[in-house]
């Protein structure tokens, strides 16, 4: 996904996070995940879920979720699990458009992205 | 009761280190959003997200909880195909995560483990020892033990052949919801017999106490041969079940099946041909190679019983490991192309046919949902119906979702009922409290309830999983 591209796509974002299963397999592979000895929010699919409830509103921008969000090394082994699993999303680019309407919110002062 | 969420940060910080509290909204999310496919609610959230070290902090945060009447939900992995791990009402969320130690005594026959350690890399760790971990979760990657002991699931396994994983714990270290420490069971591989208080606890579902170390045998792992069969109906596979039973031969450690569906999209998932039909797979066990021969060359002459189109032992390991992952995948790409609503249905052995069929019934023709596919795969020799409802989108509203999921379940557990089975591999509580009215009656529940209230006056810990709320 291209970011550029993705102004007013919150609807895109959200269809491609309903792909996930829930099945938590690219938990235990994220290196910020391990680091924090196993915080469910430093995973990829804690950040997934964030990012979706902000989208519903029941979280705002705050600082906590812009250091989850930028916490994120866009290594790629949720990713790769994650295609092993047959879901195959693309985490580190959804991760990356949380943190572009992050940067977003920044200039324009909104705290919620709620649709 | 309103919750000052600095007051409570600074006392819990106060018994595990600031580290390890949580407050902040995103991390609350993160640890009330389970496997269940609706969203979560503001109900869900929790005020705070707590990980303790050992049973002491524990006692403390329980001690603390009870004083100031906050409920306590115990988080493992969240990987609960029944809504355990979906905290049901604001309260502390006690992440047993950080608690992985693990000492094996071989010496001793047994291992000690704490209850956060993730199966996948428990059963790595116990592989020098040659050891057999009896537990297999299609989540184990990330399920943790004490989340498994306190189910007390065989999830693959076949219950007849390896029995429950709760049968391997000789002790455990508890904290009761009040606070206290016990420690229970044996040290000797010889585990009592009569009123001891390990089987009390173990699948207790995090009502009874919080599991805070577990004592488990070192079991000798079993020497393994498999066995492909390829069959044009599933309900071939269901008479080769029911006959195993029947005639008493000895069950596999794992008897699995994909049925016709299935099949074809696990076995092009893994990059092999489709079948002609349904597929069951087999792990045939023994202490000895003679033995493990033995006994599959006898299991491949009893299928012929279910007249399959072919049905030959697997040498080639690359071949058995695509064969096998095909039953994994086949449940992972399936979800890919749209929505899954799950049951579990486990009758008995000689009711499975009939069960199976109405199973089928019930689930293409849901009230809550209409042109929904149906799926089925997984244990079936444990015996254990999955009915799958499959719908094509991912777009359904979380009220829908809701209602199909619960249309599936109560329609599916009058099975059970009508058939004399349980369910249960996912655990009893929560979402299937009302199924356990159902076939127990109200005594049964009552019993349950005032267990609870002795062990946990305040209903502190997992509050509403008892109650069956979503």
């Amino acid at each position: 996904m291209d970011v550029s591209q993705k102004e007013g796509a919150k609807e895109t974002l959200l269809e491609e996070i309903a792909k996930c299963r829930g099945c938590r397999f690219c938990v235990d592979v994220c290196p910020t995940y391990q680091a924090s000895e196993g915080v469910e929010s430093m995973s990829a699919y804690g950040r997934l879920q964030i990012i979706k409830y902000l989208l519903r509103g029941t979280l705002i921008f705050d600082d906590a979720l812009a250091y989850l969000l930028y916490s994120c090394l866009q290594c790629r082994r949720c990713e790769v699990t994650c295609k092993s699993k047959g879901q195959n999303l693309d985490i580190c680019e959804i991760i990356q458009l949380g943190r572009y309407l992050l940067s977003r919110n920044l200039v324009e002062g909104s705290r919620s992205e709620r649709i | 009761m309103a919750v000052d969420a600095k007051k409570l940060k600074k006392d819990l910080a106060k018994i595990v280190g600031k580290e390890h509290v949580f407050t902040d909204r995103p991390t609350s999310l993160a640890y009330a959003k389970d496997t269940m496919p609706w969203d979560v609610e503001e109900r869900n959230m929790p005020h705070a997200v707590v990980r303790p070290i050992n049973s002491n902090e524990i006692s403390l945060i329980l001690r603390y909880a009870n004083e100031k009447k906050i409920p306590v939900h115990i988080h493992g992995s969240g990987t609960s195909l029944v809504g355990l791990g979906r905290p049901k009402t604001n309260c502390i969320v006690l992440d047993t995560g950080r608690m992985k130690t693990l000492e094996v005594f071989p010496e001793r026959g047994y291992f000690e483990v704490g209850p956060g350690y993730h199966i996948g890399k428990l059963r790595k760790a116990l592989a020098p020892y040659n050891a057999l971990l009896p537990a297999f979760p299609g989540s184990e990657l990330v399920a943790t033990i004490g989340g498994f002991v306190s189910v007390n699931t065989s999830a693959h396994a076949v219950d007849a052949a390896l029995f429950k994983p709760g049968d391997y714990v000789l002790g455990m270290e508890v904290v009761l919801p009040t606070g206290e420490i016990l420690q229970t069971g044996t040290e000797s591989t010889r585990k009592p017999a009569g009123i001891e208080v390990t089987k009390f606890f173990v699948g207790s579902e995090g009502l009874w106490c919080v599991i805070t170390r577990l004592r488990m045998r070192l079991i000798p792992l079993p020497i393994l041969k498999y066995i492909v069969a390829y069959y044009k109906r599933t309900d071939d596979i269901l008479d080769t079940v029911m006959a195993m039973y029947k005639q008493g031969i000895p069950t596999p450690m794992f008897f699995e099946y994909l049925d016709e569906k299935s099949s074809k999209i696990g076995f092009e998932a893994v990059g092999l041909k489709a079948p002609p039909g349904a597929v069951a797979m087999m792990a045939i066990h023994s202490s000895t190679q003679v033995g493990c021969d033995e006994k599959a060359k006898n299991f491949l002459e009893f299928l012929e019983v279910g007249n399959p189109i072919e049905a030959k032992i697997v040498t080639d390991k690359k071949e058995w490991d695509q064969i096998w992952s095909s039953r994994a995948e086949a449940g992972n790409y399936i979800y890919r192309l749209g929505s899954t609503f799950g049951s579990e249905i486990t009758v008995r052995t000689d009711k499975l046919k009939e069960a199976f069929h109405e199973a089928r019934d019930i689930i293409l023709n849901l009230d809550s949902y209409k042109g929904n596919e149906f799926f089925s795969f997984g244990h079936i020799g444990a015996p254990t119906i999955h009915a799958y409802a499959f719908i094509p989108t991912k777009d359904i509203p979380n009220q829908v979702k809701i209602a199909i999921a619960r249309e599936v379940r109560e329609k599916t557990e009058d099975l059970n009922i009508k058939y004399g089975g349980c369910g249960g591999e996912w655990g009893l509580t929560a979402q299937r409290v009302p199924f356990l009215k159902k076939k127990y009656g109200q005594a049964y529940y009552d019993l349950l309830v005032n267990l609870k209230k002795t062990l946990d006056p305040n209903n502190i810990l997992n509050r509403g999983n008892l109650e069956g709320w979503m």
